[in-house]
């Protein structure tokens, strides 16, 4: 398949009318589960905490408390697992305001605070802002590429991405410090439009984060089981790495894969609700799964539905995922769904491809 | 005032920093709460232990509060919060019990027309359900001194009167004069109660205005009643248009210092199309107005407020603000809601009424 026509298909040209339509169909998906939100939608996120923090508690004990191998590796994956489930289910979803409709302050967007290095308010502010606002739109959505990776023929090479499959790898492994480093915007710093001063300033929220994170996982539980330091100290660290590498490879599925879209600046101004649709659609792809994987991705492996709802509760999006896709169908936009590995795939391949340079496929599109 | 010092330990271990996860409020409330619903760290809850209908359409609710209650004073109000199907709904009601008596509490209900929490206290709250309530608060109560009494109350502004007079009478209380307004016999909240207290306390005079006998008062001639009604120190709780003409005479007479108000919350005046409403912010204590179908971020700014914002498309939520009371519209979905205390992003929401924002 040529270059050319992958892009046609990833972005059809729809009519005024067309896009009208498109967000009439979308807003009454979204109205049909925001008017039947309830009791079950709370103790679904009630179950997720309660079971994120007895996986956590199980798997400091076994690590604290045990002294042979399979203590060590059972509670390793205990402790994994709850990370994973209270950043991903838990953490992620309601500090997206997902369930700040029930006016539970344990459940509130605004003071939730997550067990990473990330400080909730700087995450607020480049994810739900920046990168949900302003998706896949180059030099707005700092989160495609990070900044660091060149994801798209569209970004602009530099020397610099030619070594990006070591950056990618050490992104990968570190993914909590990425993510929690991410709105400082080291970047401006290393190009003169911020000062040394301002850049400092801003790293305090992430500063005072790391603190608290590593008092906990390297100075208090260890010395909790002291005669076990040196194997606590091992297992949180094993743990902190499992949940980054699973939530970078899940994270990176959602807008990397072959055939998302990008977007210029200057093509989304003026952009109607439909067109935001339009563009959350075209830029997010999905990953197929059962019940079990979806909670663990945090439902991210519903990207296309989390774009279009990012405030519906995240377990909705599997009943509406077959109403989305007909949508799709209807106006011939490409529904991006494939199994884990043929999404990740195709990320690793752009990962490589895209550190050599090459000839911009779309030039109104490229950065200056 | 100071607070004890187990709490103010207990407040300064829940913020610090290096004993966290084990200091986690949410965790251990959760833990306790799965033990004894009515065990928290932090909060007030109260286990429903009787319920006694008072009328057709009221009822009085028997309250046994866990450890951090710390009591009130005659004439204050709870917040209580309840959840409901998932939601969980804050109302403010008048606390109708002996304040001498620190194990149990009560609150009176009465059923309002589509009043979600009212009815859903009457209908689904059960003998063994808990609830949270916040600390007593309110100024609707007895000074140090004071001379002749009068407690004028209409239909259930009566709640507050009953914990008055268990004051009144604990202080001795000699010439007190309780006016109140129903509809009929059959619709007198604490009629019981009422008569005993009368019985064994000569002080008490109960003066009641059946509006079925003899239709609704003019005030002259309500107030007849207690010819020397401007002479004493008034208490007053009803219905707002009857408190706004019981206030009017008090200022009038240049009496108002000697008069003490509750107000019920109201339920807001919905504003028409192309009118502006009146927009409180109650941290900086600003006031503004926005137009009908206008949002509330851009009308905060012409006013010089500068709020918070990111996406201004209803994305973000970067400007979520708590809405204390008055009834807005989501300008993408359409919806209304008057719900108190609850989290509205100010990009998408229009005042539909007068509104308080905690900005």
């Amino acid at each position: 398949m040529s270059k050319t026509s992958s892009k046609t298909m990833t972005r059809p040209q729809l009519s005024r009318s067309d896009i009208a339509s498109l967000q009439a169909d979308l807003d009454a998906v979204r109205d049909e589960v925001m008017q039947s939100l309830g009791a079950s939608d709370v103790a679904h996120i009630r179950r997720m905490i309660r079971r994120a923090r007895g996986s956590a508690i199980a798997g400091r004990a076994m690590i604290g408390l045990g002294f042979d191998p399979l203590t060590f590796l059972v509670g390793v994956a205990a402790l994994a697992h709850a990370k994973i489930v209270e950043n991903m289910e838990v953490g992620h979803n309601v500090m997206h305001g997902q369930y700040d409709w029930t006016n539970d302050p344990a459940l509130n967007s605004q003071t939730y605070e997550w067990d990473n290095v990330c400080d909730a308010g700087m995450w607020r502010h480049f994810h739900n802002y920046e990168h949900h606002t302003y998706t896949n739109i180059l030099g707005k959505d700092r989160d495609f590429g990070y900044t660091i990776l060149r994801m798209s023929d569209e970004q602009k090479w530099h020397p610099f991405f030619l070594f990006q499959p070591i950056w990618n790898g050490i992104l990968a492994a570190a993914f909590q410090w990425g993510v929690g480093g991410h709105d400082i915007g080291a970047e401006r710093l290393l190009n003169g439009q911020m000062s040394w001063k301002e850049f400092k300033q801003r790293s305090k929220p992430f500063h005072r984060k790391i603190r608290r994170q590593l008092m906990k996982d390297y100075v208090l539980f260890p010395l909790l089981t002291f005669w076990n330091a040196p194997r606590v100290l091992a297992a949180n660290f094993l743990a902190n790495l499992i949940r980054n590498l699973w939530s970078y490879a899940i994270i990176f599925c959602g807008h990397f894969p072959e055939g998302t879209a990008v977007f210029s600046e200057a093509e989304t101004q003026d952009e109607t609700r439909g067109d935001w649709y339009f563009r959350q659609i075209c830029g997010s792809a999905n990953i197929e799964g059962g019940r079990a994987f979806h909670i663990l991705s945090g439902h991210l492996s519903h990207q296309i539905e989390h774009h279009l709802f990012p405030d519906m509760p995240a377990h909705r999006y599997a009943e509406i995922a077959p109403k989305v896709q007909a949508i799709c169908a209807k106006y011939g936009i490409a529904y991006n769904t494939a199994s884990f590995w043929r999404q990740y795939g195709t990320v690793l391949g752009k990962v490589f491809r895209h550190a050599l340079p090459s000839r911009r496929a779309n030039p109104a599109l490229s950065q200056a | 005032m100071t607070t004890a010092l187990p709490i103010r330990l207990r407040d300064r271990a829940l913020r610090s920093a290096w004993l966290h996860p084990f200091n986690d409020a949410d965790a251990i409330n959760d833990l306790l709460g799965s033990l004894n619903p009515r065990w928290s760290l932090t909060e007030v809850r109260a286990e429903l232990v009787a319920r006694e209908p008072q009328t057709a359409d009221t009822v009085r609710l028997v309250l046994r509060p866990n450890r951090l209650w710390t009591g009130f004073v005659a004439g204050q109000h709870v917040t209580i919060t309840v959840e409901i199907d998932g939601v969980r709904h804050q109302r403010v009601y008048s606390l109708s019990s002996d304040p001498a008596d620190r194990r149990l509490l009560s609150i009176t209900v009465k059923r309002q027309p589509q009043g979600r929490v009212s009815n859903w206290l009457h209908d689904h709250l059960h003998c063994g359900d808990v609830v949270t309530l916040s600390p007593a608060q309110g100024d609707f109560v007895l000074p140090q001194n004071h001379g002749p009494v009068l407690l004028l109350s209409a239909g259930s502004g009566i709640t507050p009167m009953r914990a008055l007079l268990y004051a009144l009478r604990a202080r001795g209380a000699g010439d007190v004069v309780l006016l109140h307004v129903c509809r009929d016999a059959d619709d007198q909240i604490f009629a019981s109660e009422l008569a005993a207290l009368a019985s064994g306390w000569p002080g008490l005079r109960f003066v009641a205005w059946h509006t079925a006998d003899r239709g609704r008062p003019a005030l002259a001639e309500l107030l007849a009643t207690v010819p020397d009604h401007i002479e004493r120190d008034t208490w007053l709780c009803g219905p707002a248009a009857f408190m706004a003409d019981v206030e009017a005479h008090w200022q009038a007479s240049g009496a108002t210092e000697r008069l003490r108000l509750e107000r019920f919350g109201l339920a807001p005046t919905v504003i028409g199309s192309g009118d502006a409403a009146e927009v409180r912010c109650s941290r900086s204590e600003r006031l503004f107005a926005a137009e009908s179908g206008e949002a509330l971020l851009p009308a905060a700014e012409r006013a010089g407020l500068k709020p918070a914002y990111g996406c201004r498309i209803g994305v973000c939520r970067t400007c979520l603000c708590k809405k204390r009371s008055g009834t807005v519209q989501n300008l993408v979905t359409g919806e209304r809601s008057s719900e108190p205390n609850e989290w509205i992003r100010l990009c998408v929401s229009s005042a539909q009424s007068e509104i308080e924002l905690d900005l």
